[in-house]
């Protein structure tokens, strides 16, 4: 359904001068939370600016919200709540009076205004601290406050430009619990650009990746994560052996010294592994899948398959590129 | 034996390993085996199919229902949005919860504003003790109308540009200091609005202290000296010529200021920069017009240009006698376009993601 997406774009570009920062970008973003991903340079802010209605895109079309980006930015940015990244707070404010302001800039009336900041504030967890001054807070509360003015008036979809950035565990711990129930139980859309793997991985379903000012990847986590199913087993005795008995089974193995990883073929992969080491006299210590972390998998596409990929179906059909596991080298592996 | 040969070794034929054969002794051979224990764990009790787990860490102390709450209201359009962006501005003149203004600011305002009523408050003191000769020097006449607004000293030297420098200087560049331009580009307003009511704004204040006062000058007259119709319709060109030339000052310092403010990240050079120009050109164009009997210089300041069109369209004698005062009009019209190009040019190249 049409609906069901919150962005599109159909060969969106923005150029500044020679340099492309966007380029031919076709999205479709659903409803729910969707990490943006991307290296320094990819192209994400100016990816923002565009679907903001802030800066005109060269050439290309796209809705946000069912909004024309290049006609209706005001009516986005009402819909929208956007949480940025750099301080957008003034120190010298009361976070009420702050976040009643942020809801006054929309065309609230300042008493809605301000029952609405006093929710928004009670939601973020500075209920208690809603009277104090902004210059006062922790990182952590500055986020809070940024994430209060971006919801006080319930938005859609709200954009968090790294909402967890510079946050120790338990504010950072807050934020994504937040994040999460603003999807969750809000019935909001989050379009969340991070650099923590982590934090997208806990919110986030989705992914878009860019690379270069290109789509390098989007679509669900689980389902790009598929592409390097593994089983990692530890042996003990008989590997070299076992390597033998497995590759003449039909088994890709990469194997770092007692560690070896087996890509899965199937559901009876496990029950060959287990016949090649019955076969071969090596005792397998440990069998787990092994699950490729968001990580793993952005480091997998930047730098092996870089932006030629276009959708996880491209992913897939591609090979998998080996990598180095991560036991240390002490225990035979490949990491220090 | 490396660990490459420990791993290609055959595989213990039982899991069981008698562990009592390491020795940790100083002079026990190193072969490995205790750093693989530590590595893979004991091989004795791999048959116990129990797991010790850590116990979870306590939480107290900590009571937070975290609820969203949905709001169906409606947006108001965007003259509510313009009239938040100015009541923010002004109102934090006079009470908490909106901008917040210094402390040294606002007295520096009350204090402006009480000195700007002297002529009031003379007009009204020859009134009540009917002093002819005091009403001549503070009455309200051509020369004191131009001289509540335009005058050198003390208005334009220790309170206007001084007013002006406090107030315009962090409008804008605070916005990229704090970052808080983000918060009004992230919204539903556009960089002319943004910057018509800041503008406006810091207008507005400053004309509470200079055409409000004037106002209130020529009200006071007429009230305190009970003047009719006669009176009111042969002065009232000379009020509204003052008020003119009031808006003009408040224009001029204002757009000057205002794109001062918006090439700078904090209040100190913008309000330095505009107290520089005024007083700078000034003086400069005095010594020049001493030293060498030149008064064009005169066009480079800009309250020369503000007093030389404002005592022609007052009608009070003119100072300026070496060019014809629309020189002067030309040059703040030039003023106010370069300072307003680079206000404009500025702020639309303020950023929402990254300042």
């Amino acid at each position: 359904m049409a609906d069901d997406y919150i962005i599109k774009t159909s060969n969106l570009s923005k150029s500044y001068g020679p340099h492309m920062a966007l380029e031919n970008l076709n999205l479709k973003v659903e409803r729910g939370a969707t990490g943006l991903l991307g290296p320094n340079g990819a192209g994400k802010s100016t990816f923002l600016k565009t679907i903001l209605g802030l800066i005109q895109a060269t050439s290309g079309e796209g809705t946000v919200l069912g909004h024309d980006i290049r006609t209706d930015g005001a009516a986005i940015r009402s819909r929208i709540g956007y949480m940025p990244e750099y301080e957008a707070l003034n120190p010298d404010m009361d976070a009420i009076y702050q976040v009643r302001y942020s809801g006054e800039l929309l065309g609230m009336n300042p008493v809605v205004a301000m029952s609405r900041a006093h929710d928004a504030l009670q939601y973020v967890g500075l209920g208690e601290q809603r009277y104090r001054n902004i210059g006062s807070f922790s990182t952590g509360m500055k986020q809070a406050t940024k994430l209060a003015c971006a919801i006080i008036h319930d938005p859609e979809l709200i954009i968090a430009d790294e909402p967890s950035n510079g946050l120790d565990s338990v504010a950072r711990e807050f934020m994504i619990t937040t994040l999460q129930n603003t999807v969750n139980t809000g019935n909001r859309s989050v379009l969340m650009a991070s650099h923590l793997m982590d934090d997208v991985e806990r919110v986030c379903d989705n992914i878009v990746l860019l690379h270069k000012g290109k789509l390098a990847a989007q679509g669900r986590i689980e389902d790009l994560k598929d592409i390097d199913r593994e089983i990692e087993i530890h042996v003990w005795g008989g590997a070299t052996k076992l390597e033998e008995s497995m590759a003449k089974a039909g088994l890709t193995v990469r194997r770092e010294g007692r560690i070896m990883r087996i890509q899965h073929i199937g559901e009876d992969t496990t029950t060959l592994i287990l016949k090649c080491a019955a076969e071969s006299g090596a005792q397998i210590r440990r069998m787990h899948e092994y699950e490729a972390s968001l990580e793993d998998l952005f480091l997998v596409i930047m730098e092996n398959l870089g932006y030629e990929v276009k959708t996880s179906e491209d992913l897939l059909r591609s090979p998998i590129k080996a990598r180095q596991v991560d036991a240390p080298k002490s225990m035979g592996g490949g990491s220090s | 034996m490396t660990l490459e040969d420990e791993a290609q070794a055959p595989a213990p034929s039982s899991i069981e390993l008698d562990f009592q054969d390491v020795s940790y002794d100083a002079d026990a051979p190193v072969k490995g085996q205790g750093r693989m224990d530590s590595a893979w764990g004991s091989s004795q009790g791999d048959e116990v199919n129990t797991a010790q787990v850590a116990p979870s860490k306590d939480t107290t102390g900590f009571i937070f229902e975290q609820v969203y709450q949905p709001w169906n209201g409606t947006l108001n359009p965007r003259w509510m949005r313009n009239w938040a962006i100015l009541r923010h501005h002004v109102a934090g003149i006079f009470r908490k919860g909106h901008r917040p203004w210094s402390i040294p600011t606002r007295l520096f305002l009350v204090v402006v504003f009480i000195a700007s009523l002297a002529d009031v408050g003379l007009t009204l003191l020859s009134a009540l003790i009917g002093s002819a000769d005091l009403h001549s020097v503070w009455g309200v006449n051509r020369d004191n109308l131009y001289g509540h607004v335009l005058g050198f000293f003390p208005r334009n030297v220790l309170y206007f540009p001084i007013v002006a420098a406090l107030l315009v200087g962090g409008v804008i560049s605070e916005d990229r200091l704090h970052g808080t331009s983000a918060l009004y580009f992230s919204r539903p307003i556009n960089r002319f609005d943004y910057v018509m009511m800041k503008y406006l704004s810091v207008a507005i204040i400053q004309a509470m202290i200079v055409l409000l006062t004037l106002c209130l000058y020529y009200f006071s007259e007429i009230i305190s000296m009970g003047r009719g119709w006669a009176w009111i319709i042969d002065t009232f060109p000379q009020f509204i010529a003052a008020f003119i030339g009031g808006t003009l000052l408040i224009i001029t310092y204002t757009s000057i200021g205002l794109g001062l403010s918006s090439v700078s990240k904090g209040k100190f050079f913008p309000g330095i920069g505009l107290i520089a120009i005024v007083l700078g050109t000034k003086t400069l164009a005095i010594i020049v017009s001493q030293l060498f009997d030149r008064e064009i210089l005169y066009l480079l300041s800009p309250y020369d240009c503000l007093a030389h069109v404002g005592q022609t369209i007052i009608g009070t004698q003119p100072t300026y006698n070496q060019y014809s005062w629309t020189w002067s009009l030309a040059s703040l019209v030039v003023m106010n376009a370069l300072s307003l190009y680079v206000l404009s040019s500025r702020v639309s190249s303020m950023e929402v993601t990254r300042e």
